[in-house]
């Protein structure tokens, strides 16, 4: 066992968290700064990862493990295939970029960065484990701090969202828990090993059953439709690096989560209920893009093309279990996860900018910012271009990839999916022409534009989805051993 | 040099001039202008080098795999990339060229000059491309390209509402591009342009005639986007709220041009479905006639040559529906170069009279710009088909085609949109040369003041190829590698003649002295009222289409509040509630905690009484 990178990875906010509990509220400075190192360290210890992943050799690498609780089965079992690189990478720069977004928070700094990097820590587990208590133990600490981030840094009918948040996704886990219970039982080898279950063949009848559990269960954290009412309120009252997180990190767990334990133990169970579940994700792509031309808010804009973009995840995922062109589907699904994540975290990251300035997030009251603030317009006209699938940014692989394997699996929903294209375009444009063109809005004369390190996050995150639009190859090349695995199954 | 290296320079350096002018010369105009011009440059001398060297075998590079999509990189060498290519990189010069004379004014000229670099990369790398998906990809950002340069004026609504119109009507199209494409890659497995084109192992070889059929109906509704067809055709006319130089670029050489381009590169699979080639027929002669009749009642000069072409667009795909290849692309060059000319002539005109309305720079002494007016006899001429002009030989190559092809009314229908079109450019003409009454005040307009060098040099340049270009067919095939017949006088008499009644009636309505420069069509009530609203097509879709969206959007906006929303929050109520009703049993009260263990000892005996 080498360097313990993936512990390393998982202490780091650990650390900066322990240091930020100890630190008096007062120094909000010393909490900042102790966040954006550790977000930084936290960062090059990702890039490490990707770089030193052997992609030629596939499978689960940089593996860790130590006896936990013998007992009952329950390891410190730490490793990572190409999927859990790209999605540590992910959480990395949205942390990062999040840390930076919230620079200039005042109140309560020391208790929001706390439950931030609590949150953090909890997706990180969760990407890198491989033992299913684990898993789960993580993906309640990644999902808990929501509620108090919401309700004590938030706007717009906070308590509403949050306390919705808080019931929908306590709501998965009570389906999740017994099925993730009945999995360990049923196997009867007394151990919570990823790896050695998904090698354990479950009986066909245990698992059409126990599936629908694991994917509505992890299916209501990625934004499944119908059980995605949660997402969009709760986008729109977070702060903005919550926003960052929820929609760019944590939505991302129900789909790894659908990958890691649903697709990989049950994938008799997976094959059955794909049509259906493909069929849901496929309407939640057109009914999100629908929806989110009504919105009037930026942020329920957003919220609800996530709705739209996860769908795009969501459908990968089940096309990829039908087979037909699985392997086209996987990549497609997971390089969207990364995307998409980079995405979104740069239109909260951008709209929070604008909302701290303007204090208000209504489409309606801007009108001509692009001459008031080119910088953060621009930017944010990056992002919504990414979303609407233009070539040269990140999503359009992903996308591509996904409504291939639609055409060939189910070319009707393919068809209708790809239409959402214009929905998609339409709800973007109409968006930029409201608010961003148009004679400038004399009452926003005076907003300040991005600068300096302002431009910082903004940046990165403008650069990697730029360098995977042109590049494609860093991520499949990544993820590709991984699928090929994945889709030898099916 | 490596032909791989001059033409990743060609494509790329404008892009380059485009990141570094937006990102570090903002303030610096001049700095930013001199880079994009470079970039420019770089382009022409590129391309003309490669188009020295005559067609070769195409290169390719690994993009990416994944799954059993294998993407390449590449470039294409063929004649047709190559004469293209080097019309795109000249055109494209020439109104960067005039640009630094007709923004000199403009606060944002940075970003203006960016752009410009930008869709002279995007255009390029779509010419060169050897692979559909590569091609499909660039096609997207030269609509993005056009999308910020038709939306450059950003603070004047119409110019963001018709950015975004643009946008959306070319994604309509696109979506179809896209399906047909990924269509493609899941039966024959690749996107290789060579690869698919070859009647052995190619597309046609691989599927069956429905289904290619279908798969080329597909592209075509990408290539009716793009290239403003029937009935996607109203972005373009709207699209004049750009600044003129780009109206003279996306008319000409760009954006337009990218469909009729993708339609050439793909011939052999079109020429392989006759259902597909009458599809194609049809919808451009509609598109042809139509436009021509609403060109003869606009009184703006920009939309007249917008309307212009759309019908000289139809007029290409006509042709190389027809089987007419090299009618085809050799109008696409000679169109290219009139067209640019005369937005070049019309943003002159614009610039001194400060007006759009052809009348009213008849009024202001338009016709004194000596320079500019020569500019737009020449570029009017081309596009009415004036012999020698370059239109005239082109449009010959298309009648001549159309007949081969011998559906008679498809002939019949070129003639008539001919005479049209040569109508309604005379008209323009006459109306700014033979204006009915002049203004004598001041000197702000007119008065023999012409463009600045910078503008003129360009629109002679042009001009020259307008002139010269229709000489240049004989090369041009040979460069194409494909044969072309012979025409005699006798056969090109129709075609003059068609040119000439077409003048003498614009001059009957316009040009004499008592004419009432009304026209025929105004004195025809309900054509006119038809014409001038533009047949009622965009009416249609704001009443139809765009209600549609929006009452489909409410729909499934109500679904999410009232019923999912709604729906959720009742649940939760009900939870609460229930709660409160279970918590009514704790009141408290002994009697009633008394009363209910009577009653439960009650039940309880009763049903051991009766088990």
């Amino acid at each position: 066992m080498g360097f313990p990178l993936l512990t390393s990875l998982l202490l780091c906010p650990t650390l900066a968290l322990l240091v930020i509990l100890a630190t008096p509220p007062a120094r909000a400075g010393f909490v900042r700064w102790t966040s954006l190192v550790s977000s930084a360290v936290a960062l090059v210890l990702s890039a490490l990862l990707w770089a030193r992943y052997d992609a030629g050799a596939g499978g689960l690498q940089f593996t860790e493990l130590v006896p936990w609780l013998p007992d009952v089965g329950i390891t410190w079992h730490m490793a990572v295939d190409g999927y859990g690189v790209a999605l540590l990478m992910l959480n990395s720069l949205v942390y990062f970029a999040g840390v930076l977004t919230m620079w200039d928070l005042a109140e309560r700094v020391k208790e929001y960065f706390a439950f931030m990097i609590l949150l953090v820590i909890g997706v990180y587990g969760v990407f890198m484990t491989q033992d299913l208590f684990l898993l789960f133990f993580f993906y309640e600490i990644a999902v808990v701090p929501m509620y108090p981030l919401i309700l004590v840094w938030g706007s717009t009918r906070k308590e509403y969202a949050a306390m919705k948040l808080m019931l929908f996704l306590l709501a998965g886990s009570a389906l999740l828990f017994p099925a993730l219970l009945a999995i360990y039982h049923e196997a009867g080898l007394g151990t919570f090993s990823l790896v050695e279950l998904a090698a354990h063949t479950f009986d066909r009848d245990f698992q059409l059953f126990v599936y629908p559990f694991v994917y509505i269960g992890f299916g209501v954290l990625a934004g499944m439709f119908p059980f995605h009412g949660w997402s969009p309120t709760g986008h729109v009252a977070a702060p903005s690096a919550v926003s960052m997180l929820h929609a760019g990190v944590l939505m991302k767990l129900g789909a790894f989560g659908v990958l890691a334990v649903g697709v990989r133990l049950l994938p008799e169970g997976a094959v059955y209920w794909a049509p259906l579940f493909a069929g849901f994700a496929a309407v939640g792509v057109v009914y999100g893009a629908f929806v989110a031309l009504k919105q009037t808010d930026f942020k329920f804009v957003i919220g609800f093309s996530s709705v739209s973009h996860m769908g795009v995840v969501l459908l990968g995922l089940n096309l990829g279990v039908m087979g037909v062109a699985a392997a086209d589907a996987f990549n497609g699904a997971v390089f969207q996860m990364f995307a998409h994540g980079i995405m979104t975290a740069l239109f909260f990251s951008t709209v929070g900018f604008i909302y701290d300035r303007a204090h208000s997030k209504t489409i309606a009251d801007f009108g001509g910012l692009g001459s008031q603030m080119p910088r953060a317009v621009s930017i944010f006209i990056v992002a919504g271009l990414c979303g609407a699938g233009l070539p040269g940014l990140a999503s359009f692989w992903p996308e591509m990839l996904v409504f291939l394997a639609a055409m060939k699996t189910m070319p009707l929903v393919g068809v209708c999916v790809i239409a959402g294209l214009v929905l998609t375009a339409l709800y973007v444009l109409r968006v930029f022409e409201t608010a961003f063109f148009g004679p400038p809005n004399p009452r926003w004369k005076d907003l300040p534009d991005l600068r300096g390190w302002e431009l910082l996050p903004r940046g990165l995150l403008v650069a990697v989805l730029l360098f995977f639009g042109f590049y494609p190859r860093a991520m499949l090349d990544l993820i590709g051993s991984t699928t090929q695995l994945l889709a030898a199954g099916f | 040099m490596d032909p791989t290296a001059i033409t990743l320079a060609t494509t790329f350096v404008p892009f380059l001039a485009f990141a570094v002018a937006l990102l570090f010369f903002m303030r610096q105009p001049v700095v930013a202008k001199a880079i994009v011009l470079a970039g420019g440059l770089v382009s022409v001398a590129g391309s003309l080098v490669l188009l020295a060297g005559g067609p070769r075998e195409p290169v390719r590079f690994l993009w990416f795999s994944s799954g059993d999509v294998t993407l390449h990189f590449g470039f294409i060498y063929d004649g047709l990339s190559l004469a293209f290519g080097a019309v795109v990189a000249l055109i494209t010069l020439c109104i960067q060229t005039y640009s630094v004379g007709y923004m000199a004014k403009d606060p944002a000229q940075t970003r203006f000059f960016a752009m410009l670099g930008l869709f002279g990369w995007a255009m390029l790398s779509f010419v060169y491309a050897v692979d559909l998906l590569q091609s499909f990809i660039f096609w997207e950002l030269v609509g993005l390209a056009s999308f910020f340069l038709i939306g450059f004026w950003y603070e004047k609504p119409a110019a963001a509402a018709a950015a975004k119109k643009a946008f959306i009507m070319t994604r309509v199209g696109d979506v179809g591009l896209f399906i047909g494409i990924l269509i493609i890659l899941n039966t024959v497995g690749m996107f290789d342009i060579p690869g698919l084109l070859d009647p052995e192992t190619g597309l046609r070889a691989q599927v069956s005639p429905g289904m290619l059929t279908l798969v080329m109906v597909l592209v075509f509704v990408g290539i009716m986007g793009k290239s403003a067809q029937f009935p996607l055709h109203t972005w373009l006319p709207d699209a004049m709220q750009g600044p003129t130089p780009v109206s003279a670029l996306l008319h000409s050489a760009t954006m337009v041009a990218a469909g009729v381009y993708l339609f050439a590169r793909l011939n052999p699979l079109f020429m392989a479905s006759e259902a597909t080639l009458l599809t194609v027929l049809c919808i451009s002669t509609v598109t042809a006639l139509l436009s021509s009749t609403i060109a003869m009642v606009e009184r703006d000069i920009k939309k007249v040559l917008a309307y212009s072409s759309i019908s000289q667009l139809g007029f290409m795909l006509m042709a190389l529906a027809a089987g007419g290849f090299f009618a085809g692309v050799f109008h696409l060059i000679t169109h290219a170069l009139f067209k640019a000319l005369l937005f070049l002539c019309a943003g002159s005109y614009i610039h001194h009279c400060d007006s759009m309305e052809i009348e009213e720079i008849g009024r202001r002494g338009g016709r004194k710009m000596r320079w500019t007016t020569a500019g737009l006899l020449i570029g009017g001429g081309a596009l009415a088909g004036i012999p020698p002009l370059a239109g005239f030989w082109s449009k010959e190559e298309i009648f001549a085609a159309l007949s081969h092809n011998g559906a008679m009314v498809f002939v019949a229908a070129a003639f008539l949109a001919a005479l049209l079109t040569a109508y309604y450019t005379f008209r323009m003409i006459f109306l700014i040369l033979l204006p009915a009454s002049e203004e004598h005040h001041g000197d702000a307009h007119g008065h023999g003041h012409d463009s600045p060098a910078v503008m003129l040099g360009p629109m002679m340049l042009l001009a020259a190829g307008a002139v010269l270009a229709g000489f240049g067919g004989g090369w041009l095939a040979r460069l194409l590698d494909v044969e072309r017949e012979h025409h005699t006088l006798l056969a090109m008499l129709p075609a003059i003649g068609v040119v000439a009644l077409g003048i003498a009636w614009a001059w009957w309505d316009f040009g004499r002295r008592s004419a009432a420069r009304t026209g025929l069509v105004a004195r025809v009530r309900p054509l006119h009222t038809l014409f001038v609203n533009k047949w009622y097509i965009d009416a249609f879709y704001a009443a139809v289409v765009a209600r549609l969206t929006d009452l489909l959007a409410s729909f499934f906006h109500t679904v999410e509040n009232k019923g999912l929303d709604d729906g959720f929050d009742g649940a939760a109520r009900g939870f609460v509630e229930s709660g409160w009703l279970t918590a009514r049993l704790q009141s408290g009260w002994v009697q009633s905690y008394a009363g209910t263990a009577v009653v439960m000892f009650a039940l309880f005996g009763i049903y051991l009484g009766l088990r």
